[in-house]
C-alpha cells in the first residue's frame, strides 16, 4: 500500500469519532434512497403485475340502466377489446352492534367469472356462486373477521338477504378501499365489496337483462379520449352519469398518490443528507489541511504534486463516502425486501414480485462519491495555496481585526470577557459559521416538516368539519326523493336542524380541460355549510353561478368570473354554461357548490333531493337503520374516529422524521466542537495557564454552539416555511389540499428539539476538552 | 581538478510581504555551488540564509535573479517541472525533523522513495544512519537525534544530487549534533552527495570545503576552507 495511504488509515483511525459522525449521516442517506426507490419499483412491479394479472378496466362508466345488447354493442368500436356489464349497488350490512352502520357494495360477476377485473381468489372456490353466497373481498373480511361459511346479511330492498361467505378474494379496483371521494380516510370495518352472480343481483335489484356500469378494455391507451367520446354518444340515453378512466379510479389514484410520496422521499431527503454531510466534510478537511500546514510543506519538498496531496485528503472525503455507502446500501438492501413486503401488504396486492433493484446501488454509489469528492475537493483546496517554504514557518497569527459589533461601544462594553471571546470567534470564521448555520437550519427545518403534518392534519380534520361544514350527520339517499321527505324524516328523528342536499356528478369543462366532480347543491341560507375564499374572508353561496374549490379551478385553469360549462349524464339534458362565482377552500375532497334551487331547475328536477344535513344529537344510525331508501348515513363523530386511528399510524413516520432531524443536527455540533477544540488547542492551553478552568473553555464552547444553534433557528423559520410550502405543495392532489398552516407551536417545537440534540452532541465533546494535554499542545509545532 | 558546477546562482533576490510591510529577506546573492562540495552558508537568523535554501531547493521563487542547475534554468520551471525537481534532484534535512507522526521511521522513508526512480535501497540507508533496529518506531517513540537521522535518511534514500539541510543540529544536543554532522560528512564523501548546511553555528563551518557567510540578506563573505576538519573534533 501507498505510504499516503497508509497516512490516510492512521488519520481516519485518529479521528474516529468524527469520521463515524459523518459515515452515519451517508449511511442514513442511501439506505433512505435505497430504500425508498426499491420499495417503490417493487410496489409499481406489483402492482402492474396484478393490473396484468386481473386484466383491469381502462374506463369505468355509471349509468342509470343499459340493457345487455347495448353492451355488447360497444365492443365493435374500434380501440376497445373488452367489454363487460355489471351491477354495482351500494347497500347496508346489517352487524350485531345496532349503532354501527357498515354499507357493503354488491357486485355482479358474470358465470365464468368475467374478462375484466377479475378476482384474485384468496380462500374458497369461485365456481359454487351461486343464488345463496357471495365472495367477500380480503381486507373487508380480514378486518371484520369474516371467515369462510359465516353468513352476511345485506339489506336490499327492504329485505335482509342471508348469503354465505363462499370465497374470500382480491380485487385489483379496491387496493385501496374507501367507499368513495368524500371518504377521507380508508374505514375496512365499515365499507366492504361482496361479489355476487349476475342473476342474483339483477333479480334483487331489478335490472333484469340489464347493468348500470360498464367495464371497458382498451386495446391501446393512446386512444381513452376518442373512446370516451364515442361511447358517451352511444350510452347517454342509458341515463350516463360518470365516466372515470383508470388512472382518476379512487384506488388507483391514491395509490399513486402514496407511490409518489415514498418516491418523493426516496429523493428529497438523502439529498438533504448528503448536503449536510458534504458540509461537514469540507469544514473537517479545511481543518485537517490547516493543522497539517507543514506535512504538506514537507510533501511538497519530497516531490509530491498539489495533485498528489489534494487527492491524498480527497481520499479522506472518499473514504467516508464509500464506507457510508457499504452501510447504507446495506442495509437499504435487508430492509428494502421486508419494507417492500410491508407496503405490498398494507395495499392488500396479493401477488409479489419482490426483488432488489441492484441498479439503483450503483446511482447511490456514483451519486455519494461525486458529493464526497466535490466537497472533499473544496474542503482540501487550501493544499495549492501552501507553499513548502512558507509552510516551515509558523502560520501568522490571524489577522485581529475589530468587529462591526464592537463600534457599537456602549454595548460591547457591557459583553463579558468571555463572551467577547466568543463573538469575536464566531466573526472571524465567518464562512464556516454560516455553512455550519445553513447546516443546522436544514436539519431544524427537517423536524418542522413532521411537526406541521401532524399539526396540520388535526388542523385540517377541525377547520373542515368544525368549520367548513358544521352538520353532524349527512345522509344519502338510495335514490333521489321528493324534497317532501325532509318533514317524514324530522318525525322519526330528534333533529336541531336539517337541510335538503343534492349531490350529483356532472363533468365541468374549460375548453379542453374536464374534470367530473359532484357538485352539492344547498340552500343558500345554509347554517351548515361555510364557505371561505383564499385569503380566507367569508363568502356567501350566491343565487346564481357556482363555487368550485381551488383544487379544481387549478385543474381547470379558471379564475373567479370565468365561464364553464357543466355537462350533465342525465339524459336529455344539455350543457350549461355556469359562472364562477368564486373559489372556496376545501382541504378534503374536490366539490362544486350550487344554490340548491338554481342547481334544480338548471340541471336536474324540481323538487329533488339526494340527501339531508343534519345536526342532531341522536344516535341517527340506530334510529333510521330499518328506514328504506337510506344508503349512507356518515357522521363526523366516526369520521374524527378513524381520523385518530390514522393519526396513530402516522407517529412512527413523524418519529423517523425528528431522528433524521436529530442524526443532523448532532452530527453538526459534535463535529463544530471537535474541530474548534483541536483547531485552537493552542488558545485554549494558553487560557489554561493564564489560569481558566477546563469548564470555562467548555463554557465558551457552548456559548458559540448556543449562538450558532439560535441563528440556525432564526434562519431555519423561512427554511422550515419554505419546505412546509413544498410539501403542502407535493402532498395535495385533487382529494385533499394540505393548507399552509404557520402555527408557532411547531416552529417552537422544533427549536427545542434541535437544542436538545444540540445539547446531546455537545456533551459527547466534552470528553475532548477535559483530555486536552494543555503543555503538549503549547509545545506542538508538528502534525 | 577542473571543478564542475552543479547550481550558479545569479543576483537573486527575495522580497516578502508581511501584511503592510516588505521585507527584503535576500539581496542580490551570487555564488556557485560543485559537485561534490560540503558547503556550510554561515549568518545569524534573518540573514536570508533559509530564504536561500528555500529557493535553491525549489520551495520558494526569487523576486529577482537566476537558479541554475547546470544549464537548466529553475527559476522559469512551472509547478509540476519544479515539483520533479524536488523529487528527483534535491533531499531536503529541517532543523524540526518534520517527520509524518502517524508513518513509522521505516514508512517516512518509503513516502519519500515511492515517487523516486533511483531510490536506494532502503534497509541499506536505514543501517547506514543506524537505524536498522529502530525502523518500525513512530516518530513520538524515538530521541530528537534519531529522528534527524530519520529525515537523513529520507533525503539521502531518494539518491538526489545535492542535500539541502536547514540547522540540521539547531534542535540537538552538542553530542548528538555531532553524530548527525559526522553522518552528514559521510554521505557526502562516501556517497559523493553534495551537501548544503546552513547554520548559525560558527564552528560548523569548520568542516565545511567553502563557507559563505550572510548578513542582513546579502552574502558578505565567500572562504574557501584549504584543510576542513572532520566534524569529530569540532568544538562549541
Amino acid at each position: 500500500m501507498k505510504k499516503l495511504d497508509v497516512r490516510l488509515l492512521r488519520m481516519v483511525n485518529h479521528s474516529k469519532g468524527q469520521f463515524v459522525s459523518v459515515t452515519v449521516i451517508v449511511a442514513v442517506a442511501l439506505c433512505i434512497y435505497i430504500l425508498f426507490s426499491i420499495t417503490t419499483i417493487n410496489i409499481n412491479n406489483a402492482v402492474e403485475q396484478y393490473y396484468g394479472e386481473t386484466n383491469i378496466n381502462d374506463i369505468v362508466i355509471e349509468l342509470m340502466r343499459v340493457p345487455q345488447a347495448a353492451v355488447d354493442d360497444l365492443k365493435s368500436i374500434d380501440g376497445i377489446s373488452n367489454v363487460q356489464g355489471r351491477v354495482s349497488v351500494d347497500v347496508p350490512l346489517q352487524v350485531d352492534d345496532k349503532n354501527e352502520r357498515v354499507n357493503i357494495r354488491i357486485v355482479s360477476i358474470p358465470k365464468n367469472g368475467g374478462v375484466i377485473n377479475k378476482l384474485h381468489t384468496i380462500k374458497g372456490n369461485r365456481s359454487e356462486l351461486g343464488d345463496d353466497n357471495v365472495i367477500l373481498l380480503q381486507q373487508f373480511a380480514n378486518a371484520r373477521n369474516i371467515e369462510i361459511d359465516e353468513v352476511i346479511t345485506p339489506y336490499i330492498n327492504g329485505r335482509t338477504h342471508n348469503l354465505r361467505v363462499s370465497g374470500i378474494a382480491a380485487s385489483s379496483e379496491y387496493i385501496y378501499l374507501m367507499e368513495n371521494e368524500q371518504s377521507l380516510l380508508p374505514a375496512l370495518d365499515k365499507f366492504g365489496v361482496a361479489y355476487v352472480t349476475e342473476a342474483f343481483a339483477q333479480s334483487v335489484f331489478g335490472y333484469r337483462g340489464s347493468y348500470n356500469e360498464v367495464l371497458i378494455k382498451l386495446a391501446e391507451q393512446k386512444n381513452i379520449e376518442d373512446v370516451i367520446d364515442i361511447v358517451e354518444k352511444k350510452l347517454d340515453k342509458y341515463g350516463l352519469k360518470r365516466i372515470t378512466k383508470l388512472e382518476d379510479q379512487l384506488s388507483n389514484n391514491v395509490l399513486m398518490q402514496k407511490i409518489e410520496g415514498i418516491e418523493m422521499m426516496s429523493s428529497v431527503l438523502p439529498v438533504m443528507f448528503l448536503m449536510v454531510a458534504a458540509i461537514i466534510i469540507s469544514i473537517m478537511l479545511s481543518r485537517i489541511v490547516n493543522n497539517d500546514r507543514m506535512a504538506i510543506g514537507v510533501l511538497k519538498a519530497l516531490g509530491y504534486s498539489n495533485y498528489n496531496i489534494l487527492s491524498h485528503y480527497t481520499k479522506y472525503a472518499l473514504a467516508i463516502g464509500l464506507a457510508g455507502s457499504a452501510a447504507g446500501i446495506t442495509g437499504g438492501v435487508l430492509l428494502s425486501k421486508p419494507m417492500s413486503e410491508v407496503f405490498v401488504s398494507y395495499f392488500n396486492i396479493p401477488l409479489s414480485g419482490i426483488k432488489v433493484q441492484y441498479s439503483y446501488i450503483l446511482n447511490a454509489i456514483v451519486l455519494t462519491s461525486l458529493f464526497c469528492i466535490g466537497s472533499g475537493l473544496f474542503g482540501a483546496r487550501g493544499v495549492i495555496k501552501i507553499m513548502p517554504a512558507d509552510s516551515m514557518r509558523p502560520e501568522a497569527p490571524k489577522s485581529g481585526k475589530r468587529i462591526i459589533l464592537e463600534r457599537l461601544t456602549i454595548l460591547w462594553r457591557r459583553v463579558s470577557f468571555s463572551w467577547k471571546m466568543v463573538v469575536r470567534n464566531i466573526f472571524r470564521n465567518k464562512k464556516r459559521f454560516s455553512f455550519l448555520v445553513l447546516g443546522l437550519a436544514l436539519a431544524y427545518g427537517i423536524n418542522v416538516v413532521p411537526l406541521y403534518m401532524m399539526n396540520t392534519m388535526v388542523s385540517m380534520f377541525e377547520l373542515q368539519y368544525g368549520e367548513y361544514q358544521k352538520m353532524d350527520y349527512t345522509i344519502n339517499f338510495a335514490r333521489p326523493l321528493s324534497e317532501g321527505k325532509i318533514t317524514d324524516l324530522s318525525h322519526l328523528i330528534k333533529a336541531d336542524r336539517i337541510e335538503p342536499r343534492i349531490e350529483y356528478p356532472f363533468e365541468l369543462a374549460n375548453g379542453w380541460r374536464k374534470n367530473t366532480v359532484a357538485i352539492i347543491g344547498i340552500p343558500q341560507e345554509t347554517a351548515f355549510y361555510k364557505f371561505v375564499d383564499k385569503e380566507s374572508n367569508d363568502v356567501k353561496l350566491p343565487d346564481k353561478g357556482i363555487f368550485i374549490t381551488e383544487a379544481i379551478a387549478k385543474s381547470l385553469n379558471v379564475r373567479e368570473g370565468e365561464s364553464i360549462i357543466v355537462k350533465s349524464f342525465l339524459p336529455g339534458k344539455k350543457d350549461v354554461p355556469l359562472k364562477v362565482a368564486g373559489i372556496v377552500k376545501q382541504y378534503l375532497g374536490a366539490n362544486a357548490y350550487m344554490n340548491i334551487e338554481e342547481m334544480r331547475t338548471l340541471l336536474l328536477e324540481r323538487q329533488m333531493i339526494t340527501g339531508v344535513s343534519v345536526a342532531s344529537k341522536d344516535n341517527l344510525k340506530e334510529k333510521l337503520k330499518d328506514v328504506k331508501n337510506i344508503t349512507t348515513i356518515s357522521s363526523v363523530d366516526d369520521m374524527k374516529q378513524s381520523f385518530v386511528e390514522y393519526l396513530d399510524t402516522m407517529n412512527l413516520a413523524i418519529w423517523m422524521y425528528m431522528l433524521f432531524g436529530g442524526i443532523l443536527g448532532f452530527a453538526l455540533i459534535y463535529n463544530a466542537t471537535i474541530i474548534s477544540i483541536s483547531e485552537r488547542k493552542m488558545e485554549f492551553a494558553s487560557l489554561r495557564i493564564m489560569g481558566f478552568e477546563k469548564k470555562d473553555i467548555y463554557s465558551m464552547l457552548s456559548k458559540e454552539n448556543l449562538i450558532m444553534a439560535l441563528i440556525a433557528i432564526i434562519v431555519g423559520v423561512p427554511l422550515g416555511a419554505g419546505m412546509i410550502n413544498g410539501m403542502a405543495d407535493s402532498f395535495s392532489s385533487e382529494m385533499i389540499t394540505f393548507p399552509v398552516i404557520f402555527s408557532p407551536r411547531f416552529f417552537i417545537q422544533a427549536a427545542a428539539a434541535t437544542i436538545i440534540f444540540a445539547i446531546i452532541a455537545q456533551l459527547a465533546a466534552l470528553r475532548r476538552i477535559y483530555n486536552l494535554n494543555f503543555i503538549d499542545a503549547l509545545k506542538s509545532r508538528i502534525s | 581538478m577542473q571543478k564542475k558546477i552543479l547550481m550558479r546562482v545569479e543576483n537573486l533576490s527575495k522580497d516578502y510581504r508581511m501584511g503592510e510591510v516588505t521585507v527584503n529577506a535576500l539581496c542580490d546573492a551570487s555564488f556557485d555551488i560543485y559537485e561534490g562540495e560540503f558547503i556550510v552558508i554561515l549568518g545569524p537568523s534573518g540573514s536570508g540564509k533559509s530564504t536561500l535554501l528555500n529557493i535553491i531547493g525549489g520551495m520558494d521563487l526569487p523576486t529577482q535573479g537566476k537558479v541554475f542547475l547546470r544549464d537548466d534554468e529553475i527559476n522559469k520551471y512551472n509547478d509540476r517541472k519544479l515539483t520533479a525537481y524536488r523529487r528527483d534532484k534535491v533531499g531536503f534535512v529541517f532543523q524540526f525533523y518534520n517527520l509524518m507522526a502517524n508513518l513509522t521511521a521505516k514508512e517516512n522513508v518509503e513516502l519519500a522513495t515511492e515517487m523516486c526512480m533511483e531510490a536506494l535501497n532502503i534497509d541499506e540507508v536505514m543501517e547506514a544512519v543506524e537505524l536498522g533496529d529502530r525502523k518500525d518506531h513512530f516518530p513520538s517513540q524515538l530521541s530528537g537525534g534519531e529522528q534527524q537521522r530519520v529525515a537523513i535518511a529520507r533525503a539521502v534514500a531518494k539518491n538526489p544530487l545535492m542535500l539541502l539541510c536547514d540547522e540540521p543540529t539547531g534542535a540537538l544536543d552538542y553530542k548528538t549534533g555531532l553524530l548527525i554532522l559526522s553522518l552528514l560528512h559521510k554521505i557526502n564523501r562516501q556517497f559523493n552527495k553534495t551537501v548544503v548546511i546552513i547554520t548559525h553555528n560558527m564552528a560548523i563551518g569548520e568542516m565545511a570545503d567553502r563557507v559563505i557567510k550572510m548578513r542582513s540578506g546579502r552574502i558578505v563573505e565567500i572562504k574557501e576552507n584549504a584543510s576542513p576538519i572532520p566534524p569529530e573534533r569540532i568544538e562549541w
